[in-house]
């Protein structure tokens, strides 16, 4: 189990737990979603991940409470 | 309002009429079916949050009435954000029947607005919108079982296409006569479980062999390499495109028009009406009101604005700017805005008002102060921007240059110290990429002309006023003693002769007015760029000052005002004094 914000590119995680976020729940991400790591960005920019067949760019330090496991 | 796209003409709506809520997620097509259904023509983008506020039409099938409101898009019904909140009032309010929009490419997650709009007693007919995109994709989706587990009609379309939208109209004017039994309320879990079923049974995806050149594009724009050099790339062609064309189209059609064609036709009528003496001058002399009148925004203004707003509908309707927004956002957080912003900062260099505007949706008040002052501040607007190239275009690219890079830095600067004094907190980024979409033609001219006589109307009035003001104070003599009142500042510190006084009343009124006038006097470089920069941070036009006074305080509003004028007088000054230091040197 790890933050999101420290995941590779192009591997696939599932949600173990994630901060009570009311737009994070909205836009699909909620406890054992699972979904794979498009790209990160530099100077703490966001972790963009892909659900189902869309990206969701997530801000690093969202990213960073957003706790995750490899699948 | 001023440069302001979106028109919200609220009006009655209880007389007798069928009321029709068009209702959905972000970014799945409403006001482009909205547009069709009604011919109200409201502002589609390729991303989420376009429609802030509800718009009204009329719309008619067969004998039957009715008006249909086109609801700002959301993903919940949990009245937190400002679109929410708009939502579900209008859902309190009544109606008697939901168009409920579907992105057929995201069904998971559509349908969960979808069950929270069931709980309500409105009757619903769904939209299954994009399925040529869901076809691009590889989606399937079987709309007869689709309908079955909903217990509601469903109707595939393509809106951009106006494939199956009167059907939708007719399935909810008959709809709207029956009645409803509301659904039952679920738990979060409950329902998504169920969406998951419902899903399962409805949707099939084939797995593509061959990945198409639009999904290598729309993954590689997301990565920071290629993505960043890409989006560099795209901005400069951008730039390219509205220096260059502008250029050209000036000289090629505008000049040729307005110098052959119509200032003459101009001068001829005028010369049979009005005797030779000073009030012909003052119409269509040299400098007179009808010639400089028609020349200044016509020819010179825009070109430049027509092909900025081209290029910028075209980035916006394909997709692309919540990708710059995704690569933005690392230097944009340092200010204290996410990388979303880019977006309302963008449309800053068309025009600040709305720019400061389209701030309003997802923003607290902390990260809109900083929008505005980043836009008042350092974004010239594109009718400023073609005064620049007027002026320094033909003179001297590294002035140019030197101007916006000057720009870009007091931006990152004033952003930061904003960021520092004022209190509250901003948003993170959670950001939904769309798909890359090929612009709709249709959509895109209307979307232009639309932006294009917005610009017409905002810019002719001001600018006309500003040369009439101009050309009255120079005949009485005003601008004499005005320019021997700030003589030791604008002689003195800035080192321009004091006829530029001119441009300093006039940019009160607007920004390019800052600029223009010294293209009427023989300036030396190191004066052009003081000009330059100048009017560059000189006052947010008078629009502006009306926005940010609406928007956030009069207090704010003179704030920016005395701020951005400190500065300009400040850098113009520090910059001729040390410039002529260098060259006295040399
Ligand atoms: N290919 C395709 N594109 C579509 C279709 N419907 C809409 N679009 C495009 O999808 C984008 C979003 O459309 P909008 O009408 O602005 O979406 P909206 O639902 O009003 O979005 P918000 O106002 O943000 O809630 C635009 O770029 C449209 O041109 C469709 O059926 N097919
Ligand atoms: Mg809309």
């Amino acid at each position: 189990m790890m933050p999101l914000a420290f995941g590779n590119k192009r591997s696939k995680y599932r949600v173990v737990k994630l901060p009570d976020s009311h737009l994070l729940k909205a836009l699909g991400l909620r406890k054992g979603t699972e979904f794979t790591l498009e790209s990160k960005h530099p100077f703490k920019g966001p972790v963009v991940v892909k659900v189902g067949c869309r990206c969701i760019a997530i801000d690093y330090d969202v990213a960073r409470d957003i706790l995750v496991e490899e699948v | 309002m001023k440069c302001h796209s979106s028109h919200t003409n609220k009006r009655n709506i209880s007389d007798g009429k069928i009321k029709i809520l068009l209702m959905g997620n972000p970014n799945v097509g409403k006001s482009v079916i909205f547009s069709k259904l009604t011919g109200v023509h409201v502002n589609s983008s390729n991303y989420a949050g376009t429609t802030v506020d509800y718009t009204i039409g009329d719309v008619s099938f067969g004998r039957q009435c009715g008006v249909m409101i086109d609801v700002p898009g959301v993903y919940t019904l949990d009245a937190i954000s400002e679109a929410e909140k708009v939502a579900v009032n209008l859902l309190k309010e009544g109606a008697d029947v939901i168009v409920c929009v579907l992105d057929a490419t995201h069904l998971e997650r559509n349908l969960d607005l979808a069950f929270q709009l069931k709980e309500y007693d409105i009757p619903i007919v769904y939209s299954l919108n994009l399925v040529d995109v869901a076809k691009r994709q590889g989606i399937n989706i079987d709309v007869e079982k689709l309908s079955q587990e909903l217990g509601a009609p469903v109707i595939p379309t393509i809106a951009i296409k106006n494939k199956g939208l009167i059907e939708i109209l007719r399935a909810a004017m008959k709809l709207a006569e029956e009645e409803c039994v509301p659904g039952s309320k679920l738990t979060d879990e409950e329902r998504w479980d169920k969406i998951r079923d419902i899903v399962a049974k409805v949707q099939t995806r084939v797995q593509k062999k061959k990945v198409t050149f639009i999904e290598v594009l729309e993954d590689k724009t997301i990565q920071p390499w290629p993505g960043i050099p890409l989006a560099l790339l795209v901005l400069a062609i951008s730039l390219g495109v509205v220096v260059g064309g502008g250029k050209a189209l000036r000289a090629v059609v505008l000049l040729p028009l307005v110098k052959d064609i119509i200032q003459p036709a101009l001068t001829n009528l005028v010369s049979l009406v009005v005797p030779e003496g000073v009030f012909r001058n003052l119409l269509v002399g040299d400098y007179g009101i009808l010639v400089i009148g028609i020349e200044w925004p016509l020819a010179l203004i825009l070109p430049y604005v027509f092909l900025f707003y081209v290029v910028f509908s075209f980035l916006e309707d394909s997709g692309y700017m919540p990708r710059i927004a995704v690569l933005a956002d690392g230097v944009l957080r340092r200010m204290g805005i996410h990388g979303g912003n880019i977006i309302p900062l963008m449309l800053g260099y068309g025009c600040a008002v709305p720019a400061i505007l389209g701030s309003r949706v997802a923003n607290s008040y902390k990260e809109r102060i900083i929008i505005a002052a980043l836009v008042s501040f350092a974004i010239p607007c594109a009718s400023q921007s073609a005064a620049f190239f007027a002026l320094l275009g033909d003179r001297s690219i590294p002035a140019l240059v030197f101007v916006y890079l000057l720009s870009v830095l007091v931006g990152l600067a004033v952003g930061t110290i904003v960021n520092r004094i004022v209190p509250g907190k901003s948003q993170p980024m959670l950001l939904e990429v769309p798909n890359l979409l090929w612009p709709d033609k249709d959509a895109f001219k209307k979307k232009i002309k639309l932006r294009m006589k917005n610009f017409l109307i905002d810019a002719e009035g001001p600018m006309m006023i500003g040369i009439v003001v101009a050309s009255v104070i120079a005949e009485t003599g005003i601008l004499n003693e005005f320019s021997k009142l700030i003589e030791p500042l604008v002689e003195g510190w800035l080192g321009l002769p004091k006829e530029a006084s001119l441009s300093l009343l006039l940019g009160i009124i607007r920004r390019e007015l800052a600029v223009l006038p010294l293209l009427e006097l023989d300036l030396n470089m190191l004066q052009l760029v003081v000009g330059s920069v100048i009017a560059l941070f000189y006052l947010p036009c008078l629009s502006v000052f009306g926005v940010l006074t609406k928007e956030f305080s009069l207090k704010v509003s003179l704030l920016i005002v005395v701020a951005t004028t400190t500065t300009a007088f400040l850098f113009g000054g520090v910059i001729n004094q040390v410039g002529r230091l260098i060259l006295g040197a040399m």
